[in-house]
């Protein structure tokens, strides 16, 4: 397929649809598109894309889709890759969102949901399992993952303030460090 | 209606600058959003993110498309969405043209790993919130329980758990074991 616009749309289009249950299937799915099927980018590419972008905020698969449209064709490819990635979603919720509230109402959908609200529960315990194994990993990041923790349950301030603190004590403790070293 | 657009517009936005650590990230901010503007409940969220598991996407774009569409449509579903990919858009550009800078700096990696830490405890707050407020009863926390522990020896796709609980769900609700 042509390296364009509508190539790399139409790629993305594809992982996009394909990306069920959370995201975490996105690097497999972009090396068999990318990397193996086009040859457009080497895997070791693709790996640092994908640990960059899960280290910047929002959503990892959007950022994956901007550097790797970038790397293609520039802030063209971007647009392209984050449009392909986002439009399937896009799509299904405004279908789904149109009958959601309708069958809602029913009592075997509202058992199915009880019992989805426990998935759900579970899914949350696994995603804070794994995204603590790969975060805290010493005595700082152990404090400042309780003190969010604290404030997160029982402070009253804006979760972005609790970000950016959390951004500020990380830049600081480099310093300190480079200061005693 | 403009003021509604605007609102959206921001609070999306402000979730694309802040939510670290990928994944379920997002999903603080999006349960902040329901008790401060009620566009949908927290329960609906709940609903929403088993849905979102077996529809296209990221969690946080479905929940964006889904409280914008019916807050005002849409238009509002265009408004919400492009509002939260357009830090990724803005940021990783910019982090693009600088990657090679970006991925030596010393003050960068010690910002991340303070803000990876930030997003896992933000979400444990979710999980904890989350646990309190559902209405679990006995049995529901037994599966729980069971569900947790197992995932120690082996873990399953989401789509496992989620099928699993939406047929034990079904069946427990006929048998009137649980009260909805």
């Amino acid at each position: 397929m042509e390296k364009n616009f509508y190539g790399v749309f139409k790629t993305f289009f594809k992982v996009g649809t394909l990306l069920l249950g959370g995201g975490y299937v996105i690097l497999p799915l972009l090396t068999s598109e990318l990397v193996d099927k086009k040859g457009w980018l080497t895997s070791e590419e693709l790996v640092e894309y994908y640990a960059i972008s899960s280290s910047l905020p929002g959503v990892i698969a959007v950022n994956t889709a901007v550097f790797t449209g970038h790397r293609l064709l520039g802030l063209k490819g971007a647009v392209a890759g984050i449009c392909g990635m986002i439009m399937p979603a896009f799509i299904a919720i405004i279908v789904l969102a149109s009958i959601f509230n309708e069958i809602t109402g029913y009592m075997s959908v509202k058992n199915i949901f009880w019992g989805v609200g426990i998935g759900v529960i579970t899914l949350l315990f696994l995603a804070v399992r794994e995204m603590w194994q790969k975060s805290v990993n010493d005595t700082f990041s152990a404090i400042i993952y309780a003190v969010c923790l604290v404030l997160a349950l029982w402070g009253k301030i804006p979760l972005a303030l609790i970000i950016i603190g959390a951004l500020i004590c990380g830049i600081l403790h480099q310093v300190w460090r480079k200061e005693n070293d | 209606m403009i003021k509604m657009f605007l609102n959206l517009f921001f609070q999306f936005f402000h979730i694309g600058v802040f939510s670290f650590g990928g994944g379920y990230a997002t999903l603080p901010f999006l349960y902040d959003i329901a008790e401060k503007f009620h566009w949908y409940t927290t329960s609906e969220l709940t609903n929403m993110l088993a849905v979102s598991s077996i529809t296209p996407g990221p969690v946080g774009i479905n929940v964006a498309t889904y409280a914008g569409f019916t807050t005002s449509g849409i238009f509002g579903a265009f408004v919400a969405t492009g509002a939260i990919i357009l830090p990724s858009l803005i940021i990783s550009t910019i982090v693009f043209k600088i990657i090679d800078k970006f991925k030596t700096n010393k003050f960068v990696k010690g910002a991340i790993s303070a803000l990876k830490s930030a997003g896992c405890a933000l979400l444990s707050a979710v999980g904890i919130k989350l646990l309190f407020t559902s209405n679990l009863h006995l049995i529901g926390t037994i599966i729980l329980v069971i569900l947790i522990g197992t995932s120690f020896k082996k873990k399953f796709d989401p789509i496992f758990y989620l099928g699993v609980t939406a047929f034990l769900g079904l069946i427990l609700g006929h048998m009137h074991l649980i009260g909805v």
